[in-house]
């Protein structure tokens, strides 16, 4: 699973999530992409899970790419202790995601089998999200008004 | 001169609940500027926006753009959309000479069927999708074209084999690939000797060296 290799603290706090994404918004190295429709903290399972979910759909051929990375560390208490006492334990960690961010792109399969696959993979996700094509590309518009 | 119109309202006011409520009336505000011409704050209309975009020129349309009583030679440069209705929010217009070069970003549209490269089972990966270049105003394709019929796996198409209109220069290292055949995913697992039981690690490397190529590519 992907995590960090070092971290210069070991435990963070929540933080908000408000607003849209400012970057990585638009498919920028395949052909198709799944986009976030809404904020959400993505584990580091979660994005495996949607990857195995779509190469496993796709089976030979084509290129996955994640474009998230969970470098944030989520800390837990043990079960049935009391309060106090400190800050838990770092348990796993997530990718922060915004609404527009782009999360996999995926190339190299038609169109069919790749919203096919990405839906699986959508399926995985603790948020919604959609498929979305790469503008100008398969019937789709360069501009959208 | 162009052969597309688009009419410009100048005197917007700036700012962005005046920029909201311009979206909502069906206006995009946007931003006049570039070769001499003082930078004007405008406003058009979502729908002709939309229309002069659309032709067959694509992105790159030199457009008549008339700004109150003047008429300038410009392109949509800067193009800001919404990051989730990928609307377009905010368009900048560079007033250009048509007998001066100007750098633009063209696409590349990959022609052809690699049929040897199906008959491999293998893969054709596009890597670069806009081609950097300098040209006249009026010069400047609609698209790029880069033959892929004669991939197989390993090769590549390079920037220098992508046929450019007389008047047309990359700006682009012409060693740098276009598209390249690969092998399948699946194939070199297969390959490896491994089982079903591995499968699943030959998955998880693969993945994780897909993440770290799109870290390559610039994403954060």
């Amino acid at each position: 699973m992907l995590m960090p290799k070092k971290v210069k603290h070991r435990k963070q706090q929540r933080g908000r999530m408000t607003g849209s994404a400012k970057g990585g918004t638009t498919v920028n190295f395949g052909d198709f992409g799944i986009q976030a429709l809404e904020p959400g903290w993505l584990t580091a399972r979660q994005i495996e899970a949607a990857r195995i979910a779509m190469t496993r759909h796709v089976r030979r051929g084509g290129k996955v790419w994640i474009r998230v990375f969970p470098d944030r560390p989520v800390t837990q208490k043990p079960a049935e202790t009391r309060m106090g006492s400190g800050k838990g334990n770092p348990e796993h960690w997530v990718a922060v995601v915004k609404p527009g961010r782009v999360l996999f792109e995926l190339a190299g399969v038609d169109q069919d089998l790749g919203r096919a696959a990405m839906e699986r993979a959508i399926q995985k996700l603790p948020f919604r999200a959609r498929f979305v094509v790469r503008p100008g590309t398969h019937g789709t518009p360069e501009v959208e008004v | 001169m162009a052969d597309v119109t688009l009419v410009a309202e100048p005197g917007r006011t700036t700012g962005s609940r005046p920029s909201r409520r311009l979206r909502s009336d069906g206006r995009i505000p946007a931003v006049v500027y570039g070769n001499g011409v003082e930078p004007v704050a405008v406003s058009v209309s979502a729908r002709d926006l939309r229309s002069v975009l659309s032709t067959g020129a694509g992105l790159n349309a030199v457009l008549a753009l008339e700004v109150g009583r003047d008429t300038h030679m410009a392109m949509a440069r800067e193009i800001q959309r919404h990051p989730v209705r990928g609307t377009v929010t905010h368009v900048d217009f560079q007033v250009v000479d048509p007998d001066q070069p100007i750098v633009a970003e063209i696409p590349v549209v990959l022609v052809g069927d690699p049929v040897e490269l199906h008959h491999q089972d293998g893969m054709l990966d596009q890597q670069v999708f806009s081609l950097t270049v300098k040209a006249k105003p009026a010069d400047l394709p609609p698209q790029l074209e880069a033959d892929v019929s004669g991939i197989v796996i390993g090769t590549a198409v390079r920037v220098g084999e992508v046929i450019l209109p007389p008047g047309v220069v990359s700006e682009v290292d012409a060693d740098v690939i276009v598209a390249i055949g690969q092998a399948p995913r699946m194939t070199r697992a297969e390959e490896a000797g491994e089982g079903e039981a591995t499968s699943e690690e030959a998955e998880g490397s693969a993945g994780s060296a897909s993440a770290g190529s799109a870290g390559d590519g610039g994403e954060s």
